[in-house]
């Protein structure tokens, strides 16, 4: 934990049922809010550093940016015949991004990093079709050999990487270690995945909203919580236009191509995890998200390429606030 | 036992009651994930050794009956992924008094007795079903008891439900050092069946019910006018339910169970205890038992005259004046300390005080003539994860 720093606790916002302490942080590449709430200030600043340890020790384990990290040793040995020995808890998780591949089709894939290769949404163009084929040839679970212990992925260049699942299970590992602390009011928010560890002091949910796919600083919906976790995967944070069309950064694994029929989709689930995947999942599945969406029994918004709205049926959200 | 992570999740959102579907459950379902209660099938990651010293001590007016010292090793490893394997070894030092009949009978013999216990059980995890076979053996000198047992598990798809089901034989011999019987032997068979089910992420419900059937030597040979039936029938219905509540930020489990055999004991047993994790390393788990049972058919209670006593009234076929058979009520009060300083190392304290009353019996007087008996149950414990 070499590059462990202290938490600021920064704000104090006196609420109806006692302070609110609001923690801030940078971590994983994102901004990061912890709001603790019925707890005094040097023990909220002890589970500040709680979360922090917890966020660092599994973005050192599953960085791509981190040399030591297992997740670069495992794409450093790729098509090298070398296997890579995995720990417990990234096998666990492995095998839930295999299940994940299974039931979209291979929608989901965490070998389609690779994608950003020939994808610069920094650069208003599209790449040309040999780069894409070329990259494409790098995407494959199903190639990964993958026992549930060993990992080895057959060819040079391929990569795996835990976006959409790492930063979300960070998420829950917090929620959880504070929760069996003992903490029962608040909220882990890593860079817009968020969990909430239970009601506020009072008893009443958590404000929060859903960030409008094409107004910045606008809402699309605001949604009370109580418990749950909360995601959200949209084409607005990362996106270019050429010629007048739009490409989004949500890719599809199976072509290389930017999907466009969904603006967002926000999900809430008893863990971050769940939410997570599933919006990207949904994402990527058509018209059909909102079925399937219904199919995992969570609650949902999504804002289809028209702004229209689809929600679960007994959705909480507030869609007051929706354009 | 191995910590139970995975468990089955279900529900509730906002208290909203929904069926989630199966990547939901599986991603709530990752190890700590969901902070919470139940089980999975699933093989333990981690080898766990544990050591623990525990101590028992009962009191009548006038006489300590018998503490127990016994230090007791405990290990459980993981043989890849699909299989682990755990196993115990105790040995008592058992000295005190030999247990006497009637309370107020006093001049019992100074007992001193050695009991070395052993068990091992191995289990294979499948995907959503464990099977584990299971031997122990426990002797004395005059005791020598072995037992075989098999049990399963399975999960239902969503991870809500897990049925299990288990068959259990022991045999032991008996050759007490009084030589009142010589090679006497007693047989049981056993079969259990229960459910367990996740009502909500918070909430676990589970029914067991178990059968058995014993043939042999019930009788206790150190006991004047002690003649039981050579068969004894019991069945047990055990209900529980741990909660999770978000307002006391603890596990709530409590526990209701019905005993009943055929020498006419029929006992009721409910039980609370409250988990409750006081910082990420100190758990504090206080307890509160109720018992209260009916005495067995041959129960007799102790006679007013001094021509008879202490002896039965008559001859009858079977009789016993043990007060474990008698009627009576009883209370326990626990408190367990829990300190977990590393995620690899672990400590417990655990004392229980217990009390059985005759006037303590539910609805009703207990067997007179049977003094208060006081217990207090002591452990301590040192676990190691690697």
């Amino acid at each position: 934990m070499a590059n462990r720093s202290l938490a600021q606790v920064l704000t104090l916002r006196p609420g109806p049922g006692g302070p609110v302490w609001l923690i801030e942080f940078r971590a994983m590449g994102s901004p990061c809010r912890l709001h603790l709430a019925g707890v005094a200030l040097p023990r909220a600043q002890e589970l500040a550093e709680l979360a922090l340890a917890e966020v660092q020790r599994i973005e050192q384990a599953w960085s791509r940016y981190l040399d030591d990290s297992l997740v670069s040793r495992i794409n450093r040995a790729a098509g090298t015949g070398k296997v890579v020995a995995v720990d417990a808890e990234t096998a666990h998780l492995l095998d839930f991004a295999d299940q994940l591949w299974r039931a979209s089709e291979g929608r989901f894939d965490i070998t389609s990093g690779v994608l950003r290769r020939a994808w610069n949404f920094r650069q208003a163009s599209v790449p040309d079709a040999a780069r894409l084929a070329q990259v494409c040839g790098l995407i494959g679970w199903a190639d990964v050999a993958w026992n549930g212990e060993f990992i080895s992925l057959p060819r040079t260049g391929m990569e795996i990487d835990f976006g959409g699942l790492g930063k979300e299970y960070a998420v829950d590992r917090v929620a959880t270690l504070l929760i069996e602390a003992g903490q029962r009011s608040g909220v882990v928010n890593l860079g817009g995945d968020l969990r909430v560890l239970g009601p506020r002091p009072d008893g009443q949910a958590w404000q929060m909203a859903v960030a409008h796919p094409r107004q910045p600083g606008e809402n699309l919906v605001s949604w009370p919580l109580l418990e749950g976790a909360l995601a959200t995967s949209g084409d607005y944070e990362r996106c270019i236009e050429v010629a007048g069309r739009r490409y989004a950064h949500i890719l599809d694994p199976r072509t290389g191509w930017p999907v466009s029929d969904w603006q967002s989709i926000s999900v809430h689930a008893p863990a971050c995890l769940a939410a997570g995947a599933l919006c990207t999942v949904a994402m990527l599945s058509g018209p059909a998200a909102p079925d399937f969406l219904r199919e995992q029994g969570v609650d949902f918004v999504a804002c289809d390429a028209h702004g229209h709205l689809f929600t679960s049926e007994d959705t909480r959200c507030d869609l007051r606030a929706a354009c | 036992m191995a910590p139970a992570w995975g468990e089955a999740v279900v529900a509730a959102t906002d208290h909203t009651r929904r069926t989630f579907g199966a990547l939901t459950l599986a991603a709530c379902a990752l190890p700590g994930v969901m902070p919470a209660v139940a089980m999975a099938e699933e093989a333990p990651e981690h080898s766990l050794v544990a050591v623990k010293m525990s101590g028992y001590q009962d009191k009548q007016p006038g006489l300590d009956r018998l503490s127990v010292k016994s230090p007791s090793f405990y290990l459980l490893t993981p043989l890849g992924r699909q299989w682990a394997v755990e196993g115990s070894l105790t040995h008592d030092d058992v000295s005190g008094a030999s247990p006497r009949y009637y309370t107020d009978v006093s001049g019992a013999s100074r007992m001193h007795d050695d009991r070395v216990a052993g068990d091992l059980r191995l289990t294979r995890y499948f995907e959503r079903q464990s099977l584990s076979i299971g031997l122990s053996h426990s002797g004395e000198h005059d005791y020598v008891s072995n037992a075989l047992s098999i049990t399963g598990t399975h999960a239902s798809e969503d991870n809500n439900t897990t049925w299990n089901a288990g068959i259990g034989l022991s045999r032991d011999r008996i050759n007490p050092v009084n030589e009142l019987v010589v090679n006497e032997r007693k047989r049981t068979v056993e079969w259990q069946v229960g459910v367990t089910h996740a009502l909500s992420p918070l909430d676990l419900v589970q029914g067991t019910l178990t059968w058995s059937v014993g043939k042999g030597y019930f009788s206790d040979p150190y006991k004047l006018f002690d003649e039981r039936p050579r068969e004894r029938n019991s069945g047990v219905l055990l209900l529980r339910w741990n909660h999770w509540s978000p307002a006391l930020a603890a596990a709530v489990r409590s526990s209701y169970r019905l005993y009943r055999d055929s020498f006419g004991v029929q006992a009721h047993t409910v039980e609370l205890n409250v988990e409750k994790p006081l910082n990420a390393q100190w758990t504090l788990t206080p307890s509160l038992r109720y018992h209260t049972q009916r005495a067995a058919d041959f129960y007799v209670d102790p006679v007013d005259n001094a021509n008879v006593y202490p002896g039965p009234n008559g001859t009858p076929t079977y009789v016993s004046t043990d007060q474990r058979l008698s009627a009576f009520g009883a209370l326990g009060l626990g408190m367990k300390l829990a300190w977990q300083w590393s995620p690899a190392w672990g400590a417990d304290m655990k004392l229980e005080r217990y009390e059985q009353r005759a006037d303590w019996r539910l609805g009703g007087q207990g067997s007179p003539g049977v003094d208060p008996l006081k217990a207090l149950q002591w452990q301590i414990g040192l676990s190691h994860k690697f």
